[in-house]
């Protein structure tokens, strides 16, 4: 079992050396009635691959626009975003899509399960359309399942998994494809403080054992803890970025 | 069964109360379309017959223009020679020579116009449905000579009964005139009164002596084997017919043109409702499938994000209509079958209909006859307009955009 | 009072919350209903046209025939003129006209062919207020009076018997001793009429120059009498049977012609049948919309019983909303209809399946009938079903309990 987790994690590593992140002057305005509201303000950022960083700041800081746009979510108005080697804005939907279903893994603030399916199936459904076959994707969605803590527990429905249960299963169904980098909004804002550290540290380990990406949109301070780099924002501007050492780390 | 048929499954289940109330709508539209095309196709088929084995048979022969009008010199010569022929033919099941004459037909009190027919007792049983509706007496017997059988109404208005004697009054084919006695030998009950109110048969022999038609007749009435058979049979007659010009091979639609049309006319108006029926389920499944597009509006949002296309999604909602409405037409076909079943052998009865139906002589009681086509026809339509209905629900999910879509309740 | 207010209010915008739900609602019931009246115009219109042929056939709605001429159609059935009370009560609104004749089957012969007929002596003028002449004379001139001894006959019977205007035939019959009774007559006047069967089957001759041929003095065998609408049977129908004496015989036209009855009656009958049949398509659909307007608003609904909200008037709340639906869709449904078959009263043309209609005794021009009680009859049933289909997921929706409707989240 060991020796499988190590060759799986051997090649993950192989497969998707590093993704990096650049963007410039990301701008994104939106129409509320007669208000224009500015969503991101000539925003530029620079990710490496490998980083675990969090976006902070109040309700309409901008972050969550900033992290759609970086998944291909939604298109800003103007400014470049480049993924690798590959400028993302100008793709079209379809090739953002194939983007997200393949090298980025989401996780949302409400955990966004199918309620009909299990948690297993869950993930399985999302890998059926990436073409997985079949008998490949029993195994990976198991190993997933057993990687974010929930082995036993596969065929359950989502109603009767507690939220942290629930987030765990959003987080296996993000990382089933191996992507390389996890975007997440608010993935703690519905747990409670023991399922939310159950939580990071799972994102920890992933982003140390496997390089994952992590850019986490939130204002839990508790997140804000795990993180290596804390982007601040406000009105849609970054107000600060910083390096810092991670303070409450993983048990 | 891959996890996308299996979602689409469960999805159906979420309104369990919904989907059985489209499913039902189906069903209810399905069943009445297989009751009432069985009953539609069971009635005509049965109108065919009964006018056909009544007065024209499947096709006839006459001269080619006795059919517009019907006149007494327009005759076919060596009309019972012909008949034999036609009777010895593959794919012929019966054949019979008549000819048709216009008398004064007078009893002790009473007088009437009548049309006369000369038969061949001994055949016309295997083209005509009167030989054996004979209600009193007996039909006529073969080689007999100035024997009459008559309808119902006809005797009751010349106050004849079997025994009685009707004197004749015409004119031959060479413009002489005729007349002649016969003793009424049977009277022939059909129900249809236009039938029994003119039914007057003579043994075909005999006519020919009285009208100075020599061994001349008008048609050779034949049945087919079967009605599919009728223009093949036709064809065949006509080349070998081919050179005598002045008579021609006529099929039952170009004898009683009026059937196909009153078929023709009550198909469109039953069709009407049909297409009303059909329309109204579409617009029920719409209905739900866009409430259940709607309602998963942010269902849909995650899934666009986590990078399916939209195509895959509107595929789910094809497949959970696919499956809703496969459910609505199995069940459909399976209570339709069941109840036109039961009515086909218990027979189904409208009250008042009884006068209509006689006009288009067809029994009191309708008889729905299943077959494949009956059953499947309608179900096959309503299932393929349910299909269609989901297009717009499903082309709804390529104008969703992921970040609104996931912000939507 | 107010209350009711507010609730019809709350009940309207309700129903166009789900705008989508409610436009695809709407047009079904539109279409429904457009449906229902549509059809049962065509039918109408049909039945009309079924009755009217027969009626000219006959004609007049209410015949006076002695009591075996029905049975036995000679001239040994005979009737004296209308004299007396009965006389009176002919002429007494709102008969409009009426006409006595001889009505007798006959042969007729040319020097080519003979055939079967049905002979009509007539007094043309009272014929004329009756409504029952032919519908137009293409040669000649029709009969100038009772005692005219020329003879019109239908187009298609001078075809068969080959014969023209101008040309002279004879007419044989039986006189009441059972005597041949024959006549020659000239040919003035060659009519045609919606039918080709009537075309072939009656020939017009003055009633006078018939009574003398038939040797029956003033008698005739059939008086017809008419009050210009056929569906209007009423009392003077049986004050006639009162009047007309012991040997005749008094029948309206359904009894005279069955099939044309019967074929009002399952008219009548079939129009309800195949409304209601629509409205259970409609039903489904429209349950369902109550269904899920109920299942989306379990929370409201909890939160107006936790207010204190009696249930009768959630219940009144649900169903208003149903009303409102059903009255639009009634109102686009009337409104479609009367904008579909107003155009095309002045009648479609079917002559393309017209041997096929003449079995149904129908020309080959079809006129659809709007008629209001119809529009009615669709309200009522539309209405009425409607509401009954609404109760129960009203009802349904009143048995939540507060609480747990108010702890569901969506």
């Amino acid at each position: 079992m060991e020796m499988d987790v190590e060759i799986v994690c051997l090649e993950i590593r192989d497969e998707y050396c590093m993704s990096a992140i650049r963007c410039s002057d990301l701008c994104k305005t939106f129409r509320q009635g007669e208000q224009v509201i500015t969503g991101l303000d000539t925003v530029s950022l620079s990710i490496d691959a490998g980083e675990f960083l969090c976006l902070s700041g109040p309700s309409g800081s901008g972050k969550t626009t900033l992290l759609n746009a970086l998944g291909g979510l939604d298109t800003p108005d103007s400014g470049e975003i480049w993924i690798d080697s590959k400028r993302v804005d100008q793709l079209s939907k379809g090739d953002l899509a194939d983007m997200r279903l393949r090298s980025i893994g989401f996780v949302f603030q409400s955990y966004n399960l199918v309620p009909v399916l299990s948690a297993q199936e869950n993930i399985e459904f999302v890998m059926e359309v990436q073409g997985v076959p079949a008998t490949q994707r029993r195994l990976r969605s198991t190993e997933v399942l057993a990687e974010v803590g929930l082995a036993g527990l596969e065929s359950r429905l989502p109603a009767e998994l507690s939220g942290g249960q629930q987030q765990r299963v959003a987080v296996a169904r993000a990382i089933a494809s191996k992507p390389t980098l996890v975007l997440a909004d608010e993935p703690t804002a519905n747990l409670d403080t023991h399922s939310a550290g159950q939580l990071m540290d799972l994102f920890v380990t992933l982003n140390r054992e496997r390089g994952v990406t992590f850019v986490i949109a939130t204002h839990d301070v508790r997140v804000m803890g795990y993180c290596r780099r804390l982007i601040k924002m406000r009105d849609g501007k970054i107000v600060s970025d910083e390096q810092q050492e991670p303070h409450a780390m993983a048990q | 069964m891959s996890v996308t048929w299996r979602l689409a499954w469960r999805n159906l289940w979420r309104h369990s109360r919904r989907t059985w109330l489209t499913v039902g709508a189906m069903i209810f539209c399905n069943v009445l379309l297989v009751f009432l095309i069985s009953l539609q196709l069971g009635s005509y088929k049965m109108m065919i017959d009964n006018t056909l084995n009544a007065f024209t048979g499947h096709a006839q022969i006459q001269h080619v223009a006795y059919l517009e009008e019907q006149k007494m010199r327009q005759s076919v010569p060596d009309v019972a020679a012909l008949a034999a022929s036609v009777r010895a033919r593959d794919g012929v099941a019966a054949a019979s020579a008549r000819a048709v004459a216009f008398a004064l037909a007078s009893s002790d009190e009473r007088s009437f116009g009548i049309q006369i027919s000369g038969v061949e007792p001994d055949f016309e049983p295997g083209v005509s449905s009167f030989p054996g509706l004979v209600s009193e007496g007996r039909y006529l017997s073969a080689g007999a000579q100035d024997e009459i059988v008559i309808g119902s109404i006809l005797a009751e208005n010349l106050k004849v009964g079997v025994g009685d004697e009707l004197t004749f009054l015409g004119s031959g084919l060479d413009g002489s005139f005729a007349a002649a006695v016969a003793t009424v030998v049977g009277i022939v009950t059909t129900g249809f009164d236009e039938a029994d109110r003119g039914v007057a048969q003579v043994p075909l022999s005999w006519f020919q002596q009285v009208f100075a038609m020599g061994d001349h007749g008008h048609v050779v009435v034949m049945r087919a084997q079967h009605i599919d058979a009728v223009p093949v049979l036709v064809e065949q007659l006509r080349v070998s017919l081919a050179s005598q010009s002045t008579r021609t091979v006529r099929d039952w639609d170009a004898l009683q043109p009026g059937l196909r049309q009153a078929i023709a006319s009550d198909m469109a108006s039953a069709w009407f409702m049909y297409a009303v029926l059909i329309v109204l389920v579409a617009f029920s499944v719409l209905n739900t499938q866009l409430m259940s597009v709607l309602e998963r509006t942010r269902e849909f949002g995650v899934m666009l994000a986590l990078g399916m296309h939209p195509g895959k999604l509107a595929r789910l909602v094809g497949i959970e209509t696919l499956m809703m409405s496969l459910l609505g037409l199995l069940l459909g076909i399976l209570v339709g079958a069941a109840l036109t079943g039961y009515l086909s052998v218990v027979g189904f009865y409208y009250p008042g209909m009884e006068e209509m139906a006689a006009r288009f002589n067809l029994p009191d009681r309708m008889y729905p006859e299943i077959s494949v086509l009956s059953l499947l026809w309608g179900p096959l339509i309503v299932f393929v307009f349910a299909l269609l209905a989901a297009v717009y629900p499903a082309l709804r999910l390529y104008r969703l955009l992921p970040v609104a879509a996931m912000r939507a309740v | 009072m107010s209350a009711t207010n507010t609730l019809l209010t709350l009940a309207w915008r309700n129903l166009w919350r789900n705008y989508r739900r409610t436009l695809i609602m709407l047009a079904a019931v539109s279409v429904g209903v457009w449906a229902m009246i549509f059809m049962t115009a065509m039918m109408r219109g049909m039945t009309d046209q079924v009755i009217l042929n027969s009626l000219n056939l006959l004609p007049g709605e209410v015949q006076i025939h002695h009591v075996d001429y029905r049975r036995d159609p000679s001239v040994a059935n005979r009737l004296p003129m209308p004299t007396g009370a009965l006389l009176t009560a002919l002429s007494a609104p709102p008969i409009e006209a009426w006409a006595a004749r001889v009505r007798v089957p006959a042969v007729v012969a040319s020097e080519r062919d003979s055939r079967g007929v049905v002979l009509l002596g007539i007094d043309p003028a009272t014929e004329a207020e009756l409504g029952s002449l032919p519908e137009s004379i293409v040669e000649g001139r029709f009969l100038a009076d009772s005692n005219d001894r020329g003879v019109v006959i239908g187009a298609s019977l001078a075809r068969r018997l080959e014969t023209d205007l101008g040309k002279r035939i004879v007419l044989m019959s039986q006189d009441p001793a059972n005597n041949v009774a024959d006549r020659g007559a000239r040919i003035v006047g060659i009519y045609t009429a919606r039918l080709q069967g009537s075309e072939d089957q009656f020939i017009y001759a003055g009633r006078a120059a018939m009574q003398e041929m038939l040797n029956i003095g003033e008698s005739v065998t059939e008086i017809a009498a008419t009050s210009h609408d056929y569906r209007l049977l009423g009392a003077w129908y049986t004050q006639l049977v009162g009047v007309a004496g012991p040997d005749a015989e008094v029948l309206p036209w359904p009894a005279l012609d069955a099939f044309t009855g019967s074929m009002l009656q399952v008219q009548d009958g079939f129009a309800l049948v195949f409304m209601v049949v629509v409205f259970l398509a409609l039903s489904f659909g429209l349950v369902n919309t109550m269904v899920m307007a109920v299942f989306e608003r379990v929370r409201e609904i909890g939160l107006m019983q936790a207010l204190g909200m009696r249930p009768g008037l959630i219940v009144l709340q649900l169903l208003a909303e149903s009303i409102y639906l059903l009255l639009i869709g009634l109102l686009l449904g009337n409104a479609l209809a009367w904008l579909t078959i107003k155009p095309l009263e002045s009648g479609i043309d079917i002559s393309s399946v017209a041997q096929g209609m003449e079995m149904m005794a129908v020309g080959s021009t079809l006129y659809p009938a709007l008629a209001i009680q119809d529009m009615l009859l669709s309200t009522v049933v539309v209405l009425s079903l409607g509401l009954l289909a609404s109760l129960l997921p009203a009802w349904r929706a009143t048995r939540l309990d507060p609480i747990t409707a108010l702890a569901n989240h969506r």
